[in-house]
């Protein structure tokens, strides 16, 4: 085990986000966390990596370091590219040689070219950004990884490519990592697990173990797979565009 | 070696960008002269003439001395003020409480007139420099104080969970995220304290008889040398233009280069 929440709640100002929460996170998962907008996903996140501290229950952390990327790329604007993706070095204290490097090899990771590294954020287009955002979280050689539905705003060519390369990162770095989303046919392509947050603050309603690995699975049976989520009670709030 | 050139290639295009400075200080000079034309030189000596005024000036050892004391009083309450304004500020903006405290402070500080200052710092610190710096440096502190408040106030807090997120200690938030956004508001405050910091001596330095320009500013004006007075104004402006164009603005252009990549022409390498 990587992470356990444990019976954990929350609330904001009173108003209460989710009750009896709990999750756990195995060596070298994915598990995607889905769930209607606005029903605690990314609060749960921030509780896990511990951005927030919840107001009851426990969270048990067996790893070395982890790594947060956000649902907005959250790139430094008066750093350059390189620099941005060598922050998590610099917190750590390693020397500014041995950072060019490591952030480099992992720029190439993700796709990003050398010419592009001396760019400011506002010079990069935004799926750049988010590549940037995604090799500064794996510059750290975190062990579990926190995605906050980190592909929302890219289009449908970049999603899928940037979805293969955290699935061929997590079989490379062998890191856990919880990933936020509310498109199912994203949590079914890349993960091992899929949990169901109620927007009724009753904690996880549902779980799915998918079978087969992550990027295993094609198109097809990833879109029969939804098709048949569609119809079943568990899943209905995804689907269900009239709440809110 | 990259590096040096790329250094050479800014500080030349900061010098060149000078021109367009130039070309306003010039127009400034031709209203001064079409003055100087129709008043005549008693009210308002030419800018040639004020030019030369200087130069003589520049050779007299007793001017030379009076400037340098201007200079290190001025220096002196720019740097206290700046100092004290900033964290003072910085502490405002992490700290409700210390906002709560400061912000009425600040109020009354601003609420007294500057001239009053100078009276009760004449009375404290007889006819010394200590007049001029305090009124400098009470004069100016709430100007760097409100910088550094808004700058701290107005961080960009997602970026602040994100290095939190990497488990970046306080100090290295500050260098990293607080500090690099709060100089848009600092240096503008800077740049107001380092110009009222050359005025506010001289002004000090004429009501206390505190020798310097201010001193000798008082004395030329009793013996009616208006020309000398012009030079001595000239002597005061160009010195807090020298302050502004040739040590902030150069420190704030350096560090805010990333500013340019938001702008059209993008980023110059
Ligand atoms: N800092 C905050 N202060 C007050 N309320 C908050 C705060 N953050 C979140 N909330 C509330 O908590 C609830 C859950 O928010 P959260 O951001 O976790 O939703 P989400 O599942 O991530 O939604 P989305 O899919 O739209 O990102 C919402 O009702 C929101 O209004
Ligand atoms: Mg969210």
């Amino acid at each position: 085990m990587r992470l356990e929440l444990d019976r954990i709640g929350h609330a904001f100002l009173g108003r209460a986000v989710f009750e009896d929460l709990t999750l756990s996170l195995g060596d070298g998962e994915i598990v995607a966390l889905v769930g209607p907008s606005g029903c605690g996903k990314t609060t749960v996140l921030q509780i896990a990596a511990g951005l927030i501290d919840p107001l009851r229950g426990r969270v048990r952390r067996h790893y070395g370091g982890h790594a947060v990327v956000f649902q907005e790329p959250r790139l430094l604007p008066w750093l350059t590219a390189r620099d941005n993706i060598a922050y998590g070095l610099a917190a750590r204290g390693i020397s500014k040689a041995e950072r060019r490097a490591m952030a480099e090899r992992r720029a190439a990771e993700v796709g990003l070219l050398a010419r592009d590294l001396d760019k400011y954020p506002a010079e990069l287009s935004g799926g750049m950004r988010q590549r940037t955002a995604v090799a500064r979280a794996l510059a750290v050689d975190p062990e579990t990884v926190y995605f906050d539905e980190p592909f929302t705003a890219v289009d449908v060519g970049l999603r899928r490519v940037l979805q293969d390369l955290i699935i061929a990162a997590c079989a490379r770095d062998k890191f856990s990592a919880l990933f936020v989303t509310h498109d199912l046919a994203e949590a079914v392509r890349l993960a091992h697990r899929i949990v169901v947050l109620s927007d009724r603050q009753e904690g996880i309603v549902a779980e799915r173990i998918l079978p087969g690995m992550p990027g295993e699975r094609d198109d097809r049976s990833v879109f029969d797979t939804v098709q048949a989520w569609a119809k079943d009670p568990a899943f209905a709030a995804l689907f269900d565009g009239d709440r809110q | 070696m990259r590096h040096g050139l790329a250094f050479l290639d800014w500080v030349g295009r900061y010098l060149w960008s000078g021109w367009a400075g130039a070309a306003g200080l010039f127009c400034i000079a031709a209203a001064w002269q079409a003055g100087h034309e129709l008043y005549g030189s008693f009210i308002l000596p030419a800018p040639l003439e004020t030019v030369r005024e200087v130069a003589k000036l520049a050779q007299d050892e007793a001017f030379r001395y009076a400037a340098r004391e201007t200079a290190e009083r001025a220096g002196l309450g720019f740097a206290l003020s700046v100092l004290i304004g900033t964290v003072a500020g910085i502490a405002a903006g992490y700290s409700f409480a210390a906002m709560r405290l400061m912000r009425p402070v600040v109020t009354v500080i601003l609420g007294v007139p500057p001239i009053a200052w100078i009276v009760l710092a004449l009375i404290w610190f007889g006819a010394s420099g200590g007049t001029a710096v305090m009124t400098v440096v009470v004069a100016s502190l709430p100007i760097s104080f409100a910088g550094g408040l808004e700058g701290v106030a107005t961080r960009d807090r997602t970026l602040d969970a994100m290095a939190r997120s990497f488990d970046a200690g306080p100090f290295m938030r500050l260098r990293t995220v607080t500090v690099p956004h709060m100089i848009s508001y600092l240096f503008p405050a800077w740049t107001t304290t380092a110009g009222s910091a050359w005025k506010v001596t001289v002004m000090a330095e004429l009501l206390s008889n505190a020798g310097g320009l201010g001193g000798d500013l008082a004395s030329a004006r009793a013996l009616f040398d208006i020309p000398r007075v012009t030079a001595i104004v000239l002597v005061t402006v160009g010195f807090a233009l020298l302050t502004e164009y040739a040590l902030l603005q150069p420190i704030r252009n350096r560090l805010e280069q990333w500013r340019e990549a938001g702008q059209p022409w993008g980023v110059k390498r």
